[in-house]
C-alpha cells in the first residue's frame, strides 16, 4: 500500500498492510535539510524540501505544510515577532482586535494577495505534484478558538467568553469563514487532507467548549469534507474534559496530545473514530530510548485499538534522535 | 459594614464589581487590610486554584477570578502598605527571552498574588539583563522564569547564568515552569524549585520562602 491508501483505507475501516504514520514534523524538518526555521516558514520550496525529506527518511505517510499559527494573522495586519530559528509569534500587547470594533471593520482575506497564506498554498501544490501521488498532502487551518486568540489576544479572549458572549460568536463566524475559504484553497491546489489546529479550545473547559467551540468545529469540518477531503483535528494540551466534544466533530481523525490517554480518548469517541497519537514528544520521544519509544507506542496502540495512527501527542521536538524517530516509524511498520 | 464573605464568594465568583465594592466598603469601615487579605481574599484564591486543579475550573474562570482579586486588591493595597504588613514574599516573575507565551505565566502570577505574594511581572520575551535589573530594585526573594517552548528552554539556562554573573543569584531562589520542562531541565540548569502547573507554583514559592 502507499501512504496515501493506507491512510485512506484506515479512515475507511478497511484492512491495513500496517499502522499509518502522521507525526507533525515542523522544526525537525527544517533541522533535517539544516535550514533556519525561520526559511522554512517563508519559502514553501524549503517546506516542501524538508517535508519531503523526512517523509522519504522515515517513511511518513503523508506531508504536511503546518508551519506556524500566525499566516492569516499576519496576512490580516496583526503585529508579528520574528525569531530566525523558531516560530513566528503573535504579539498579543498589540494585537489585531484589542478594541472590539475592529472586527466590524475587518475583511475577510483573498489568499491569491495575502503572502503569507498564498505561500502555505504554494507549498500544497508542489508536495501535491511531488508527493501526492503515493502520499496524503496535509493543507493546515486555524480552529475558531485559536484563530479568534490569535486576532483577540489569548488572554483577553479568555474573559470575553464571560464579558461579551455576542462578540465572541461574531469573532467566531469571522474565523471559520475565513478558515473555510483558506482550506478551499488548499484544497484546489491539491490537499487530500485538512489539519485543524485549536490549541486554545483546550484551555476553556467542556462547558464553554461546547456552547462555544464545538458548533464553530463543525461547521468548519462540514464545510471542509464536502471538498472531499478528509479533516484531523488537532487540539494542543489537555483535552481530556472535551475528548466527547473532539469525537462529535466530524473529522475523520483526532489527534491527541499526550495529556488525554488514548484510552479515555476511545471510551469518550467510541470504536469508530480514528485515533492518532499520542506519546509526549519531549518526555518521551525525545528523552527516550528507541526502547522506551517503542514501548511507549505498543501501549498507545493497546489503547487505541485497531483504529488508530501512529504519531507524537504534539509536534516533534528540534533535537529528538534520528534513533527513537525510527523506532516509532518501525513501531508503526510492525502492527496492523 | 462590608459583608466579607460577600467579598470571599465574589472572589471564587470573578465578580470583580462586587469584590472592589465590598473592598472599597472595607476600607471605608476601616478594617484590618491583612485581615481582610489574609482570612478572606487569600482563602477565595486558594479555593479557585483547587477548583482549577480538579478541572471544576478552567484558564477562563481562573483569570475571571484573578480580575476580581485585582480589584479587590486595588483599594487595599496602600492601608496594606501604611500598616507595615509584609508580603508572603516578592517574586519576579516572567516568560524568558524568545518566548512571547504568557498564559500559563499569568495563570502563576495571578495564583501567587492571590496567594499573598508580592508580583512584580516583567510580562513575555523577558531579557535576562531585565530579571537582573528587577531583582536589584525590588529586591525580590524569588525569581519565576516561565517557557512554553522547547526552543526557548535554553533561554531559562542562560537567565540563570546572567543572574550569577551579576553576582544575584545568590540572593534569590528561581522557580521555573512551562509544558516542556522536566524537573531533570530544572536540576541541570541549576533551579530551586520546578512546577508542572500553577497551584503547585504557589505551593513551590511557600516552600521556598520558609525554607529561607
Amino acid at each position: 500500500m502507499t501512504g496515501k491508501e493506507r491512510i485512506l483505507a484506515m479512515v475507511a475501516g478497511e484492512p491495513v498492510d500496517h499502522l499509518p504514520l502522521m507525526p507533525i514534523t515542523m522544526m525537525f524538518a527544517a533541522d533535517t535539510i539544516g535550514v533556519p526555521y525561520r526559511r522554512y516558514v517563508t519559502d514553501h520550496r524549503v517546506l516542501a524540501e524538508a517535508q519531503m525529506a523526512v517523509a522519504e527518511t522515515y517513511g511518513f505517510d503523508y506531508v504536511s505544510v503546518i508551519s506556524d499559527p500566525a499566516r492569516e494573522a499576519s496576512d490580516l495586519g496583526a503585529t508579528i515577532e520574528w525569531f530566525e530559528n523558531q516560530p513566528p509569534a503573535i504579539v498579543e500587547s498589540t494585537a489585531l482586535l484589542a478594541e472590539k470594533d475592529r472586527l466590524r471593520g475587518l475583511r475577510l482575506p483573498v489568499v491569491e494577495t495575502s503572502p503569507r497564506m498564498r505561500d502555505r498554498v504554494e507549498g500544497v501544490a508542489l508536495l501535491a505534484a511531488q508527493a501526492g501521488a503515493s502520499r496524503m498532502v496535509e493543507g493546515w487551518v486555524e480552529g475558531p478558538c485559536a484563530m479568534a486568540a490569535d486576532l483577540r489576544g489569548l488572554n483577553t479572549l479568555m474573559l470575553d467568553f464571560f464579558d461579551d458572549e455576542a462578540f465572541v460568536f461574531d469573532l467566531f463566524e469571522y474565523a471559520v469563514a475565513m478558515e473555510i475559504a483558506f482550506a478551499h484553497e488548499q484544497v484546489r491546489a491539491g490537499a487530500t487532507l485538512i489539519g485543524i489546529g485549536d490549541a486554545a479550545a483546550s484551555l476553556i473547559g467542556p462547558r464553554l467548549y461546547m456552547k462555544f467551540v464545538l458548533p464553530y468545529e463543525k461547521r468548519l469540518i462540514a464545510a471542509i469534507r464536502e471538498m472531499g477531503v478528509l479533516v484531523r483535528l488537532h487540539i494542543c494540551g489537555n483535552t481530556r474534559k472535551i475528548l466527547s466534544g473532539m469525537g462529535q466533530t466530524g473529522a475523520e481523525i483526532i489527534d491527541l496530545d499526550f495529556l488525554a490517554s488514548l484510552a479515555e480518548g476511545r471510551a469518550a469517541m467510541g470504536d469508530g473514530q480514528v485515533l492518532l497519537g499520542n506519546i509526549d514528544p519531549v518526555r518521551a520521544l525525545r528523552d527516550g530510548t528507541p526502547e522506551s519509544v517503542t514501548a511507549a507506542f505498543a501501549t498507545c496502540h493497546r489503547e487505541a485499538g485497531r483504529r488508530y495512527i501512529v504519531g507524537a501527542g504534539c509536534e516533534v521536538t528540534r533535537g529528538t534522535p534520528v534513533e527513537n524517530v525510527k523506532a516509532m516509524a518501525q513501531f508503526a511498520c510492525s502492527r496492523n | 459594614m462590608a459583608d466579607l464573605e460577600t467579598l470571599r464568594q465574589a472572589i471564587i465568583d470573578g465578580d470583580a464589581k462586587t469584590a472592589g465594592a465590598v473592598a472599597r466598603e472595607a476600607v471605608a469601615a476601616e478594617m484590618d487590610a491583612l485581615t481582610v487579605i489574609q482570612q478572606y481574599m487569600v482563602p477565595a484564591m486558594d479555593e479557585v486554584g483547587r477548583r482549577y486543579e480538579c478541572e471544576e475550573f478552567f484558564v477562563p474562570e481562573l483569570l475571571l477570578s484573578a480580575r476580581a482579586m485585582k480589584a479587590a486588591l486595588e483599594p487595599i493595597r496602600p492601608l496594606l502598605a501604611a500598616s507595615g504588613a509584609k508580603p508572603a514574599g516578592k517574586v519576579v516573575i516572567g516568560t524568558v527571552k524568545g518566548d512571547l507565551h504568557d498564559i500559563g505565566k499569568n495563570l502563576v502570577a495571578s495564583l501567587l498574588e492571590g496567594g499573598g505574594f508580592e508580583v512584580i511581572d516583567l510580562g513575555a520575551d523577558v531579557s535576562p539583563q531585565k530579571f537582573i535589573d528587577a531583582v536589584q530594585s525590588t529586591g525580590a526573594n524569588i525569581v519565576a522564569l516561565s517557557a512554553l517552548l522547547t526552543v526557548t528552554m535554553p533561554s531559562i539556562k542562560m537567565t540563570i547564568e546572567a543572574l550569577k554573573a551579576a553576582g544575584v543569584r545568590d540572593k534569590v531562589k528561581v522557580m521555573v515552569g512551562g509544558a516542556p520542562l522536566t524537573q531533570q531541565f530544572a536540576d541541570q540548569v541549576g533551579a530551586d524549585a520546578y512546577s508542572e502547573n500553577a497551584t503547585a507554583a504557589v505551593t513551590a514559592a511557600r516552600r521556598l520562602v520558609a525554607a529561607g
